[in-house]
């Protein structure tokens, strides 16, 4: 009732803005962005302390890579089998091998390896987190560490936020290198068992060639943008949801799949924002050309 | 006023402020719903406390009528419908009513079911708060975790985790880990619930030492009602939403109120 008091003291565009913020404040997705804030904002309170600090990221970064890593290195490997087989025998069939790096690119580097990676850590460490957060604020947990003054967004979602961050970018490093890498040597072992029934004819300085000759400087800036983004991403939906379950045990295996769903929808949603900029890159190229 | 550890005026309590806000959403939302909403049900209806610095306060009351809920508006865990709170004579607005402002008041909770941190150790969760608000060099906080656990006798389970000890050790646990902060008011939630008879004459004394050498403010919801008696606590009971004018022991036990009837029965039969 006092903030509503308060308002009126603003100006006409100082109480549609307000009116705005409320507005955004009330959706799930507002919410979630302001979680997000405030965990960054509470790397800096007065009760900082970088040893603890770094302790807890590092342990969140381990924590969420190694339960991950086992599974990631298969469905790296296996997909990039599938990839470099299909790519690098229809490319040649139709006579554009010449695009054959361009195309590994699009597809394991820039698109469907930090997607799937995300959606890797989404089901696995995503839920997990959930899982764990969801479980304190059921035995009251969450509440005791706030009656002790102890902050549960800098104590829980902000080393969750910061870990979890680093480990999609190093996860996804891990995918690409892997699914490049192992794939070329599980295509090579098939072409062996096989004798070369694709028509596939493969080595590694002319893979690795065309990859690097394929890559621009907006791929080598989303390398590290887009995995951070969805690890963000990831860590907040899985923390928010987690701490908005009611005190009924029940909710939790609710959450824990509102998580995962939610996550894939908003990192679809941020891949789909964020090759947006590859316009930029496909404008330049234009103008060259022009 | 100053004398004052807790007052509270007029306090309504709902189902929903109950459920109080997540952590997770932000803290300028919900003001716009204070107020009882048309068919909303409520807990606590024009309740009315104080409580003075020093004192111990027990609240006794059947089962369901919102002792634990009252606990939890002052602590800020819940969010009152209407009513004013204040802390060492400080007027606590709505909006700074929230867990974590009134934790900076010095103001400790023990929860009924200990509430410890799973994945830390008995030790580490008595030290949490004491790192976390950087209350002395390590070798200080050290030592008084190894006091408060000494305390309460779980020193030599200092190194398991809270699922390995039963209810009744955890909920020792939480009393050191509240006690090692040194509130100036510790709210406790049935303490005596899953205690054995040894831990719990143990107990009573510990509470007594608090306030007659640390001077702390301690309210217990209990329905061990002879606790109060044994700590010559004056008690209040919650009955039909509303809080009664808090007596000693010997004064409800000789009177004779609808509320306390069927409460004190068994004990006037044993004499």
């Amino acid at each position: 009732m006092e903030v509503q008091a308060n308002t009126k003291k603003l100006t006409l565009i100082g109480q549609k803005f307000h009116a705005l913020g409320m507005f955004l404040l009330r959706r799930n997705a507002g919410q979630e962005v302001a979680l997000f804030v405030r965990a960054i904002a509470s790397i800096f309170s007065k009760n900082r302390s970088f040893k603890a600090d770094a302790k807890n990221i590092i342990m969140q970064t381990f924590f969420t890579g190694v339960e991950i890593f086992p599974i990631l290195f298969i469905v790296a490997t296996l997909f990039g089998t599938v990839v470099i087989i299909e790519v690098i025998s229809l490319m040649g069939k139709v006579g554009f091998s010449d695009v054959v790096g361009g195309l590994m690119v699009v597809v394991i580097i820039r698109e469907l390896g930090p997607i799937l990676t995300a959606f890797l850590i989404a089901g696995r460490s995503g839920s997990s987190l959930t899982t764990y957060i969801g479980g304190m604020v059921i035995n009251s947990e969450v509440d005791a560490l706030a009656t002790m003054g102890v902050d549960p967004i800098r104590y829980l979602v902000m080393p969750g936020l910061i870990g979890g961050s680093i480990a999609t970018f190093i996860m996804t490093i891990i995918f690409s290198s892997s699914a490049i890498c192992a794939g070329f040597l599980m295509t090579k072992i098939a072409i062996f068992i096989t004798g070369n029934a694709f028509n596939v004819q493969l080595t590694w300085s002319y893979l690795s060639t065309e990859i690097l000759k394929a890559m621009t400087f907006t791929d080598f800036i989303f390398i590290v943008v887009k995995p951070l983004v969805f690890g963000c991403i990831i860590t907040t939906n899985a923390c928010y949801q987690a701490m908005n379950i009611p005190r009924d045990i029940r909710q939790v295996p609710k959450a824990t799949g509102k998580s995962v769903i939610k996550s894939f929808f908003y990192i679809v949603c941020a891949d789909v924002f964020i090759s947006l900029f590859y316009f930029i890159d496909y404008f330049n190229e234009i103008s060259k050309i022009i | 006023m100053y004398n004052e550890a807790l007052r509270i005026e007029d306090l309504h309590l709902s189902y929903r402020g109950l459920v109080g806000t997540s952590f997770s959403k932000p803290r300028s939302l919900g003001f716009f719903e204070s107020g009882l909403q048309p068919g909303e049900q409520e807990l606590i209806s024009n309740a009315n406390l104080v409580v003075q610095k020093g004192e111990t306060l027990c609240i006794g009351g059947a089962s369901g009528q919102g002792k634990s809920a009252l606990l939890r508006v002052i602590a800020g865990l819940a969010r009152p419908t209407a009513g004013r709170i204040f802390i060492f004579g400080e007027y606590i607005p709505p909006e700074r009513l929230t867990a974590l402002n009134i934790a900076q008041r010095q103001v400790g909770l023990v929860f009924q079911n200990g509430a410890l941190i799973s994945n830390l150790r008995v030790r580490d969760n008595v030290a949490l708060p004491l790192r976390y608000h950087k209350m002395g060099s390590p070798a200080e906080i050290e030592e008084k975790v190894n006091m408060a656990m000494d305390l309460m006798r779980v020193r030599d389970y200092a190194n398991q985790f809270p699922h390995t000890l039963s209810v009744g050790m955890q909920k020792r646990v939480a009393i050191a880990r509240s006690w090692a902060m040194g509130p100036q008011l510790l709210l406790m939630d049935e303490p005596t619930a899953g205690l054995d008879n040894y831990n719990r004459r143990n107990l009573l004394p510990l509470i007594d030492n608090m306030r007659t050498l640390f001077k702390t403010t301690i309210i217990i919801v209990t329905h061990d009602l002879m606790m109060a008696k044994e700590l010559g606590c004056k008690i209040t009971f919650l009955s039909h939403k509303q809080l009664t004018e808090p007596q000693y022991f010997d004064d409800w036990l000789n009177g004779d109120t609808i509320i306390t009837r069927d409460l004190f029965r068994d004990l006037r039969n044993s004499g």
